[in-house]
């Protein structure tokens, strides 16, 4: 999409050879807006006219009711306050599994010998999945910070370990015999050829990793957690609050993707020689 | 076979199973260094747990009410993905219009709708329904979007050229063509939704005390809570990982008979 704009062609033109250029060359970003708007608009009628038939402000609050209770809860700090408890855990976990599986990866990417030890034990594991952990983790690390942490660096270790494999394993071996015959030695090796070319699969991996764990984290404040988005959203139901459950919901919405952005730029910081890593999950 | 590839892959497999191996009997030697009334679990009690659950089929009926549910779940996701997918992939308009709604809901995690669906569908399986329904629409729908998108416009164009009508077009060369995409969508949505209701019976079994709504996720959450039993719950998540495995390889399987040109 935003390729067809970055070219040499003049704005407008459709860049696919035999194609008749199209018609609106300036208004495509306001008309994305338009139609953004329109859809939201369209959604947030049928929101209330849902509200209306349903006629119980406890199941369904009013879209109005629901950003009333997201306006007192930003002024008031709290969701600032949940979001970053829980963001910190998530930055915790995540640097946790990146500095395990990242070396980890390497080894099993480099020595035959290695992943034949290793990997039967995490194709053992990878199925279980982080939720099914939590009664366990419960027993051993009680409820708190811990438990959260540990959920999302289990289910964010597996990503980031297989794709910094995958990622080792595709560096070109032409590259590499190069770089022996002129009797590069094996840290230069590692450092110059091996890393940047399985960089741009680990960040795939790591993005991978985000999604994954911030899906868990809810479920995991949710169950075992005084304190974090997870925990907020099940509080506000037992007390029946829903305006403020939606608003939560909400913010762990737009706290995911606001991550997930950073991520991106720090993609396109790190690896900008990457090509076609946008994957979707 | 002559002895060096038998000496190999002899070699081979005791690389695989030494680290599991070593770690199951580190784990089993850990345990009896510990008081008898410990509740820590260990392997070979974990046996016998599994033994004992087993005989009484408590373990197996759970296990099939959650499969039914994942299953159910599954089915009424992937049939309004597949057909909304196919639709947003093939009408520029429909996609324009519904991908800002999709994409705003996308980031939103199936477990944070669960108290939402608590409060609209109570307890009991339509909560844990919804909540597979939801976390295994989004990749089915994504999924089949990016393989309608993918189909070669030249065979479109061509069928509708020889006069070929719209549904006929879109049965007969848009499916086919979205197929790998759309199955790849199906394997990955299905594991989601294992995930899911895991998670979704055990926050009912917590947040409701107990209130009973069965399946495996249910039955973890009494042994944390009522009758104490660790032992159990590695049971159950060691049963967690092989239906997981299951399910994967049957996809794969159902892939590798719908496309075999893939193959």
């Amino acid at each position: 999409m935003t390729t067809a704009n970055s070219g040499p062609l003049p704005a407008g033109t459709a860049p696919t050879a035999g194609a008749v250029p199209v018609r609106r060359p300036t208004l495509g970003a306001y008309r994305q807006l338009w139609v953004s708007l329109r859809a939201f608009g369209v959604f947030f009628l049928l929101w209330w006219g849902l509200h209306w038939w349903n006629g119980n402000p406890l199941q369904l609050p009013s879209p109005i009711k629901v950003l009333e209770a997201l306006w007192v809860l930003l002024r008031e700090g709290e969701i600032a306050e949940h979001a970053l408890v829980s963001t910190l855990r998530m930055l915790v976990a995540l640097s946790l599994a990146i500095a395990v599986a990242v070396p980890l990866g390497f080894l099993m990417g480099l020595s035959k010998r290695a992943e034949q030890c290793i990997d039967p034990l995490v194709e053992m594991l990878r199925p279980i999945s982080g939720i099914a952990w939590l009664p366990l983790a419960l027993f051993i690390f009680g409820v708190g910070d811990t438990l959260p942490v540990f959920i999302m660096f289990y289910v964010g270790f597996f990503p980031i370990l297989l794709n910094t494999v995958a990622g080792v394993r595709q560096t070109d071996a032409r590259l590499l015999a190069a770089a022996r015959t002129m009797g590069v030695g094996r840290g230069p090796l590692l450092l110059y050829v091996l890393v940047p070319s399985a960089l741009p699969t680990v960040m795939v991996g790591i993005r991978l990793a985000f999604a994954a764990s911030w899906a868990a984290i809810v479920a995991a404040e949710l169950i075992g957690s005084p304190s974090g988005l997870g925990f907020a959203i099940e509080w506000y139901r037992q007390l029946l609050m829903t305006p403020k459950v939606f608003a939560f919901i909400l913010a762990i919405g737009v706290v995911g993707y606001l991550c997930d952005m950073g991520l991106r730029g720090l993609q396109r910081r790190l690896t900008p020689w990457a090509e076609g890593t946008g994957v979707s999950s | 076979m002559n002895p060096t590839t038998f000496d190999k892959r002899t070699s081979v497999l005791i690389r695989h199973l030494a680290l599991p191996v070593l770690l199951v009997v580190a784990w089993q030697i850990w345990a009896s260094t510990l008081p008898a009334g410990s509740p820590a679990p260990a392997p070979l009690k974990v046996l016998q747990t599994l033994g004992d659950l087993l005989s009484a089929g408590s373990l197996l009926s759970a296990t099939v009410q959650s499969l039914g549910r994942v299953v159910l779940g599954f089915a009424v996701a992937s049939g309004l993905g597949i057909a909304l997918g196919l639709m947003m992939g093939s009408s520029s308009a429909v996609r324009e219009n519904l991908d800002p709604i999709i994409e705003s809901f996308r980031p939103i995690a199936p477990m944070a709708i669960l108290p939402i669906a608590i409060l609209w569908l109570g307890t009991g399986t339509p909560t844990a329904l919804a909540i597979v329904a939801y976390a295994s629409f989004f990749p089915v729908l994504v999924n089949t979007v990016h393989g309608v998108s993918r189909v070669d416009r030249k065979l479109v164009l061509a069928a509708r050229t020889m006069g070929i009508s719209r549904w006929t077009v879109l049965t007969r060369v848009v499916l086919p063509g979205a197929l790998p995409s759309i199955l790849l969508g199906t394997r990955l949505a299905m594991g989601v939704a294992w995930t899911a209701i895991i998670a979704a019976e055990l926050a009912v079994g917590a947040k409701s005390g107990g209130g009973g709504s069965g399946g495996i996720g249910q039955m973890m959450f009494v042994f944390y809570a009522y009758n104490i039993d660790l032992n159990a719950i590695v049971v159950c998540m060691a049963v967690v990982g092989v239906v997981a495995l299951l399910i994967d390889q049957l996809f794969r399987l159902v892939e590798k008979r719908l496309i075999p040109w893939r193959h």
